[in-house]
C-alpha cells in the first residue's frame, strides 16, 4: 500500500484525526443512557442488550438481515460522504431512492417479453438513472437559479414520495390490494442471496461502490478538485476547478448511487414497490455519511453500525417489550454522541 | 514617576516552544514604547499575557500600582487596558453610537444614543478622531473604523493602549493621522504600546523601542539617536539590508499587453509589460487591485478591451489556459485562495497542478511522483516543515508564502502577478520575496507587483503605476520618480 501526496493510508487518517478513540468513547456513553433508559422503563439493561446482540449477530439469518438493513444506507450514504466533502450539502437522498424504486418497478413492469437476469440489471440501471435524474433536477435549480440546494433537495423529497404514491395508485399499482403497492416482481428477476445467510448481494454493491469512491477521492485529479472546493471555493476557483462541475459531478453520482439503493432495496427485499418504502432512508444516509467522516470507505463500518443497532433494537423490541419508542430514542442517542465526537473542528 | 505598567520576567511556553522567554516591558504614563519583531518573535503572546488571554507560566505584571494575576480580557478592560486588533470587533451594519454602546454598562438600559453621541463628539473632537456617531460602520473607511476602536477606549477611560499592527491595512494618508491621534492621546497621558514591524512608524512616533527575538528581549533603547539599520539587525539578528537594487537589464520583448481592459469596478486599462521588467502597481487599497488582479488571472470576466501574453490573446481564455499560458498569480488572500490551509504542504503544492505531471499519470494522481517532487521544492524554496504532509496552517505566514511562490514559480511563468505577496511577512521573508521576483524578472519574465506598501514598490520596480479609482492614474520609470506626483496621483486627483 503505498502512500500518496494526498492520500496517506486511511487508516493513518483516522488516526490522524483521532477519531477512532473518541468515537469508542462515544459508543461507550451512549450506552449507558441507554441502559439507564431502559431501566427506567422497567427492564434490565443487561438483558435487554443481551437480546439486542442475539438479536442483530445471533444467528446467520440475523446477520443477513444486518447486511440487507445497510445496503441502503450504504449506498446512498457513500454518495452523500462525496457530496459533503465537496461542500454540496445535498439532503435529497430520500427522494432519489424513492425516484430508483420507481425506476426499477416501472422497468420489471414495462418489460416486454419474459423477464430473465438481463431484466434485472436494466432495472437496476434504470434506479441509477432515476435517481441521477431527480438528484439532476435538484442540481440544475440549485446552480441555475441560485437556490440553496438544501431547500431544493429537501423538497424534492416530498415530491418524490408523492409521485411513489401517484405512480403506485396509477400505472405501477395493483389494483384491489388495498395498499399502496405493485403487483409482486417475477422470481426471475430478485437478487440472488447468499444462502443460510439470506442476505442479498445489495451489501457487495454497496462495499464496493464505498471502496470506489474512496479510490476516486483519494487518488484521481478529480477526487482532488472534490476535497479543494469543499474546503475552499475561492481556493478552487484560483486552482482552476469549475465549482458548478465539482457540483454536477458530485450530485449525479450520490443520485445515481442513492437511485441505485432503492432499486436494490425493491429487487432484492420487497420484491414489489411499496408506498413509503424509503421513508427515513436519506436522513439514516445523511448520519451514515457524518458517522464515516464524510470518508466513503469509513461509511461501510458506520452504515453496518447503524444497520446492526437498528436490527438489535428491533429485536430487543419485540423479546423483551421495550417500548419501539424507546428504540428510537437509544438510536438518536447514539447518533448524537457520535455525532459529537466525530465533528470537525474548524 | 512610577511606570504605568511594569511587566516583569514574563515566561510563556507553548509545548517546547518558549514563545516568552524572561520579557521585561516598562511603560509610563505619556509615553509611546514601540514594540518590535518578527513574526513569531512574542510581540503577540506578550500582548495576549497582558490581556489576560492567556496566563503567564512566569512572572509577574504591575499596573497602575496593583498587581495584575490571574485576570481575565474583561479584568484587564475594567482595570484600565485597552486593545486593538489588527481586525476590527465592529458590527458593520450599526452605526458608531450603537457600535460604542456595544456591551459597555454605561450605555444604560435604555440606550440614550444621543446623549453618547454628544459624547463621542466632544472626545472626538478631543483627539482629532474627526466621527459621525450617526455614520454606519460599514460606509466608514478602514482608517476610521481603528478611531472607533481608539475612541471606545478613551470612553471607558483606558489608561493603557495596545495597539496591534494599527498601519497594516492603512492608506499612507491615514497611517499620517493615526500617529497624530497617538501623539495626542500621548499628550493627555496615555500609555500606548505600539506593535508594528514597521520601522519608519516607530522612528516617527514612539518615545522608546522594545525588540524582541526569539522570545527575548534583543534591544532596548530611546527613539531619538537610534539608527534603522540598528533596530532591523536588533529585529533579525542578522543584517537585512534594504531590498537589492535592480540591476539594469535590456528590455526584452512585449510579453503581457493588456488594451482597454474593463470590468466592473475596474478599467478601462492599458498596460504593456515587456520581458525583464518589474512593474510595481502602488495605490491605496481598494481602489481595483483585485479586480485587476482577478481579471488578469481569469477570475473575474472582463466586460471589454483585450489581453495578450507572448502575443496569444487570454481575455476568455480559462483560468487553466492562462496558466499554461505561462500566467502565474499569487493572490493577495493567502489564507483561503493562495491556499488550502488544512490540506497539507504537497496538496497546497500540486493545487493548480494537479491534472499536469508529474502530479497526474494514467488520470491519476501518481502519489509518490508528488511527494518528490513536494520534497524538492520543499528543498529549493527553503520551506521549513517537517514533512510534506504537515498542514499548511502550521506554517508561519512566511512559510506559507514560499509555498505559494514555490508553486507559482516551478512554472516558469512568462508573467507573475504578485498581489500584496509580503503583506504580513516579517523583514528576513519579505526579503526572501523580494529576491525571488527579481531573479524571476533576471530570467526574463516579467512581474506585475501590486501592493499598497509605496516604499516596497519603489524598491523593486522598473516602472511605477499608480492605480485609483479602478484606472492607472499614471507611470514613471525608476529613474525619474516623483514622490509629489505619485502622491497626486494615489489620492486620485491627478490632472
Amino acid at each position: 500500500m503505498s502512500e500518496t501526496a494526498g492520500a496517506p493510508r486511511l487508516a493513518f487518517r483516522l488516526r490522524r484525526d483521532g477519531l477512532f478513540p473518541r468515537i469508542l468513547v462515544a459508543i461507550g456513553l451512549s450506552m449507558l443512557c441507554a441502559a439507564v433508559l431502559v431501566a427506567l422503563a422497567g427492564h434490565n439493561p443487561l438483558t435487554a442488550f443481551r437480546a439486542m446482540l442475539a438479536g442483530a449477530l445471533g444467528s446467520p439469518y440475523q446477520i443477513g438481515t444486518v447486511l440487507n438493513r445497510t445496503c441502503p444506507y450504504l449506498l446512498a450514504g457513500a454518495g452523500l460522504a462525496l457530496c459533503f466533502r465537496a461542500g454540496v450539502i445535498n439532503m435529497g437522498s430520500d427522494g432519489q431512492i424513492a425516484m430508483g424504486g420507481i425506476g426499477t418497478a416501472a422497468t420489471v413492469l414495462a418489460w416486454p417479453g419474459p423477464p430473465t437476469v438481463i431484466t434485472a440489471i436494466a432495472a437496476l440501471i434504470a434506479a441509477i438513472l432515476c435517481g441521477g435524474l431527480w438528484a439532476a433536477v435538484a442540481t440544475a435549480i440549485h446552480l441555475g437559479r441560485r437556490v440553496h440546494e438544501v431547500l431544493v433537495t429537501l423538497l424534492l423529497n416530498f415530491v418524490a414520495l408523492l409521485f411513489v404514491q401517484l405512480v403506485l395508485s396509477g400505472p405501477l399499482g395493483q389494483p384491489g390490494a388495498g395498499f399502496l403497492q405493485s403487483p409482486a416482481m417475477p422470481r426471475a428477476v430478485w437478487l440472488w442471496r447468499v444462502p443460510h445467510f439470506y442476505f442479498h448481494i445489495g451489501i457487495l454493491i454497496g462495499v464496493f461502490a464505498s471502496l470506489a469512491l474512496s479510490f476516486l477521492l483519494w487518488k484521481t485529479p478529480w477526487g482532488f478538485a472534490i476535497r479543494v472546493t469543499g474546503r475552499s471555493r475561492a481556493a478552487a476557483a484560483y486552482a482552476g476547478f469549475s465549482t458548478a462541475a465539482v457540483t454536477w459531478g458530485v450530485m449525479l453520482t450520490a443520485g445515481g448511487l442513492a437511485g441505485l439503493g432503492g432499486g436494490v432495496e425493491i429487487l432484492g427485499l420487497h420484491h414489489r414497490l411499496i408506498e413509503g418504502f424509503s421513508t427515513g432512508f436519506g436522513f439514516k444516509a445523511v448520519t451514515v455519511a457524518l458517522l464515516g467522516a464524510l470518508e466513503p470507505a469509513a461509511v461501510i463500518p458506520a452504515a453496518l453500525f447503524v444497520g446492526l443497532l437498528e436490527t438489535g433494537a428491533l429485536a430487543m423490541q419485540r423479546q423483551i417489550g421495550v417500548p419501539s419508542a424507546l428504540v428510537v430514542v437509544i438510536e438518536g442517542i447514539t447518533m448524537l454522541f457520535i455525532l459529537t465526537a466525530t465533528v470537525r473542528r474548524a | 514617576m512610577a511606570a504605568l505598567l511594569e511587566m516583569r520576567g514574563i515566561v510563556r511556553c507553548y509545548g517546547k516552544l518558549r514563545a516568552n522567554d524572561g520579557i521585561d516591558l516598562d511603560v509610563h504614563a505619556g509615553e509611546i514604547v514601540g514594540l518590535l519583531g518578527e513574526n513569531g518573535s512574542g510581540k503577540s503572546t506578550l500582548m495576549k499575557v497582558l490581556f489576560g488571554m492567556v496566563p503567564p507560566d512566569g512572572g509577574g505584571i504591575v499596573f497602575r500600582g496593583k498587581e495584575l494575576a490571574g485576570h481575565r480580557p474583561g479584568d484587564a478592560m475594567a482595570a484600565g487596558i485597552a486593545m486593538i486588533h489588527q481586525h476590527f470587533m465592529l458590527v458593520e451594519a450599526m452605526t458608531v453610537v450603537e457600535n460604542v454602546m456595544l456591551g459597555w454598562k454605561e450605555s444604560g438600559w435604555w440606550l440614550g444614543r444621543h446623549a453618547m453621541a454628544a459624547r463621542i463628539r466632544e472626545t472626538s473632537e478631543r483627539f482629532g478622531l474627526a466621527l459621525d456617531p450617526f455614520a454606519r460602520v460599514a460606509d466608514l473607511p478602514l482608517g476610521r473604523r481603528q478611531r472607533i476602536e481608539i475612541l471606545k477606549a478613551v470612553l471607558r477611560e483606558a489608561e493603557l493602549l495596545i495597539l496591534d499592527e494599527p498601519t497594516s491595512n492603512l492608506a499612507p494618508s491615514e497611517v499620517t493621522e493615526l500617529l497624530a491621534i497617538l501623539r495626542r492621546l500621548r499628550q493627555d497621558g496615555k500609555g500606548i504600546v505600539f506593535i508594528t514591524h514597521k520601522l519608519p512608524e516607530v522612528m516617527a512616533v514612539c518615545d522608546t523601542v522594545t525588540v524582541l527575538r526569539a522570545g527575548k528581549v534583543s534591544g532596548r533603547a530611546p527613539v531619538a539617536g537610534a539608527s534603522r539599520a540598528g533596530l532591523a539587525g536588533m529585529m533579525v539578528g542578522r543584517d537585512v539590508t534594504a531590498p537589492q537594487i535592480l540591476g539594469e537589464i535590456a528590455p526584452g520583448p512585449i510579453r503581457l499587453d493588456i488594451q482597454g481592459l474593463s470590468g466592473p469596478g475596474l478599467g478601462p486599462i492599458d498596460l504593456t509589460l515587456r520581458g525583464g521588467e518589474i512593474l510595481g502597481i502602488a495605490g491605496v487599497d481598494g481602489n481595483g487591485q483585485l479586480e485587476l488582479a482577478e481579471t488578469l488571472a481569469g477570475l473575474r470576466r472582463a466586460t471589454a478591451g483585450r489581453i495578450s501574453l507572448d502575443g496569444q490573446e487570454i481575455t476568455r481564455a480559462t483560468v487553466n489556459a492562462r496558466m499554461q499560458a505561462g500566467l502565474a498569480y499569487m493572490p493577495a488572500d493567502r489564507s483561503s485562495t493562495a491556499l488550502v490551509r488544512s490540506m497539507t504542504i504537497a496538496d497546497n503544492l500540486m493545487l493548480r497542478d494537479s491534472r499536469r505531471a508529474p502530479y497526474r499519470r494514467h488520470g491519476l494522481l501518481a502519489g509518490r511522483a508528488g511527494l518528490t517532487k513536494a520534497k524538492a521544492l520543499m528543498q529549493r524554496f527553503d520551506i521549513r516543515a517537517p514533512s510534506p504532509a504537515t498542514p499548511a496552517s502550521r506554517l508561519s505566514g512566511g512559510n506559507q508564502q514560499k509555498i505559494v511562490i514555490a508553486r507559482e514559480l516551478d512554472r516558469n511563468p512568462a508573467v507573475l502577478i504578485a498581489h500584496q505577496p509580503t503583506w504580513g511577512l516579517d523583514p528576513g521573508a519579505t526579503h526572501f520575496v523580494l529576491e525571488r521576483m527579481i531573479a524571476l524578472r533576471d530570467a526574463g519574465a516579467c512581474v506585475i507587483y501590486i501592493s499598497s506598501e509605496l516604499e516596497e514598490v519603489l524598491s523593486i520596480s522598473d516602472r511605477v503605476a499608480v492605480i485609483a479609482g479602478g484606472t492607472i492614474a499614471g507611470i514613471m520609470a525608476r529613474a525619474a520618480i516623483d514622490m509629489p506626483q505619485l502622491g497626486l496621483w494615489m489620492s486620485g486627483r491627478a490632472a
